[in-house]
């Protein structure tokens, strides 16, 4: 196992680790992965993946036209908006 | 003995009782509030006209299957215009303008929530301890240790809780990896978790969507029928969505079986556990071998693995999940100078110490250079662990395990985070399977705290995993 770079972890999870918890996180996750290595010597070269476990054909719906969610509804629960969108900083300069 | 939904239904049936009343003596032990089973309690005048309908619907004659039951909803179905917040900080202001399929059949069918129960922020716990509104207190007690607060368990705690001490009838639950059975357990009650994909995971907050399911928790078996039977039905909405015939539950649940029942009990499953959770194993096999119920040996290949494999795809479907927190649309927003910076510090201050481990390993093992050698094989791993489960249910008709490997522990007891993920040892590999599962009670433990045994049974096999449930728990009963 390589060592776990936390800070790009945290990056790719769009979080912001406060540098006194960023050894705590690091060394749980590797913990963890340590602990969950015995996987690796498991022969799965002749399995496929398992994705959706009942395996039952995915029922289709008529493509009907229906009613939900007004503007209102949708933005209901908007920390920020204005009019019928959601307000955040410029983006663009 | 606490009275059952057909119990109290009768009561309502003969006037002996009004819906309201009864509403009023649940609200009355939900509001008092001493367990932290409640993250919001819902008052009588905002039920007010649900409870006039119900009643109504009594005076008439024509009562609903649930018509007047109070309800605890885990804080994790969407309830429209209540506050739904996963127990997270992150959620903490979340209103939902829509209802969750399985709630929605839930009130369709007459019953009456009580209120939203505490639970392990966003369902990753195994003690509901990792709740931004505070541990939920087990009602139970240790007899050798009388003043410490025990853990109800995981994660729908707040659920087993409020059942366990009588402020709603049942609760909805959810379960993942264990968390329906394993707080039923630890808290003396029933606990179902029925086949992935029976009842719909519309309006659920998800933590991992191959594996949550939807499910009660009880006071007995029969309540279990009584629930499942309104909530299990096929919806659009939730393309994992089985469209199977559903049958009704409650008919032949106190019938004998027809024809001879055969069940397997994982040897490898009982090694170097205590004598307590030995003795629930032991009792139940006498029990039920007075029925003609024959016993076998049965082990597995892959039980080593389950743990591994679900401590990856878990997390991952978990980190993918919960991007969609982001201070954006809804949920709580910190302030920042940038677009990115209100992502980062909403996402940061919004979840507390368990959520963000999870969320990072998901990321860790779904990033480039990893992917295969972890998420991947692990994916791998569950078809194999799903086939050796077939493989046992082609020898035995069900399998009985312990539910948990240990009773109900102390509030702060397991602080590192592999110790707390092994209390789910006997329920995860069936949730990988998508089998199902429930936990009834089996006795109680040398310290006088509740254990329960669990049965697993084949695929949408649910109506004779209640029955065998039903007989088992008729001559394990014990009084508290």
């Amino acid at each position: 196992m390589s060592d776990i770079d936390i800070k790009r972890i945290s990056y790719l999870a769009k979080l912001k680790l406060p540098s006194e918890k960023e050894e705590f996180y690091s060394n749980s996750l590797k913990d963890i992965i340590k602990w969950v290595d015995n996987l690796k010597k498991v022969d799965t070269s002749k399995t496929e993946p398992l994705h959706n476990v009942t395996e039952k054909t995915v029922s289709i719906r008529n493509d009907e036209v229906s009613k939900s969610n007004s503007v209102d509804d949708v933005l209901s629960n908007a920390p920020e908006r204005a009019q019928n969108f959601f307000k955040v900083p410029k983006v663009v300069e | 003995m606490k009275n059952s939904i057909s119990q109290i239904k009768k009561a309502l049936i003969e006037k002996k009782i009004s819906v309201g009343e009864l509403y009023d003596e649940y609200l009355a032990k939900a509001k008092s509030g001493n367990n932290n089973s409640f993250n919001l309690v819902i008052d009588r005048e905002n039920n007010i006209s649900s409870i006039n309908d119900s009643q109504n619907r009594y005076n008439n004659g024509n009562p609903l299957p649930l018509d007047g039951i109070p309800l605890g909803i885990k804080d994790l179905f969407c309830t429209k215009g209540i506050r739904t917040t996963a127990s997270s900080k992150i959620l903490s202001n979340f209103i939902p303008n829509y209802e969750s399929f399985v709630t929605q059949q839930l009130l369709n069918d007459g019953s009456i929530f009580i209120g939203k129960n505490n639970c392990d922020e966003f369902a990753m716990g195994s003690s509901n301890e990792t709740s931004y509104f505070g541990p939920v207190i087990n009602p139970w007690k240790n007899k050798n240790s009388q003043n410490d607060n025990l853990v109800p368990g995981g994660s729908s705690g707040g659920s087993a809780a409020a059942v366990a001490e009588g402020s709603c009838v049942a609760s909805m639950g959810t379960d993942t990896g264990g968390s329906i059975r394993q707080p039923a357990s630890l808290c003396g009650i029933v606990g179902l978790k029925p086949t992935f994909g029976s009842c719909s995971r519309w309006g659920i907050v998800a933590f991992a969507s191959s594996l949550d399911q939807a499910g009660p928790l009880t006071n007995c078996v029969e309540d279990a029928a009584y629930v499942l039977n309104s909530i299990n039905k096929h919806d659009f909405n939730d393309s994992t969505s089985s469209n199977h015939q559903r049958e009704d539950y409650l008919v032949d649940i106190n019938n004998n079986f027809e024809k001879k029942i055969k069940i397997g009990i994982p040897s490898d499953y009982l090694e170097d556990v205590s004598d307590d959770i030995l003795n629930q194993i032991d009792n139940t096999k006498k029990a039920l071998s007075k029925h003609g119920i024959e016993f076998v040996d049965v082990k597995f290949k892959t039980t080593e693995y389950a743990l591994s494999t679900y401590y990856i795809l878990a997390p991952a479907e978990a980190s993918s999940n919960l991007a969609r927190y982001d201070g954006i649309r809804y949920g709580v927003r910190e302030d920042g100078e940038s677009l990115d910076d209100i992502y980062l510090n909403s996402r940061t201050k919004g979840f507390g110490d368990e959520v963000t481990r999870r969320i990072l390993i998901g990321a860790y093992v779904l990033s480039a250079g990893y992917y295969d050698a972890y998420y991947r094989q692990a994916q791998k791993v569950r078809r194999l662990i799903k086939n050796d489960f077939q493989r046992i249910l082609n020898e035995v008709d069900f399998i009985l395990t312990p539910t948990t490997p240990n009773e109900a522990f102390k509030i702060g007891d397991k602080l590192d985070p592999i110790s707390m993920y092994k209390n789910d040892i006997y329920t995860v590999p069936t949730s990988l399977a998508g089998l199902p599962g429930i936990s009834i009670p089996s006795g109680l433990s040398k310290n006088g705290l509740p254990l329960g045994v669990q049965f697993i049974g084949n695929y949408f096999e649910e109506k004779s995993l209640l029955q065998l449930a039903a007989l088992a728990e008729k001559e394990l009963s014990f009084n508290e």
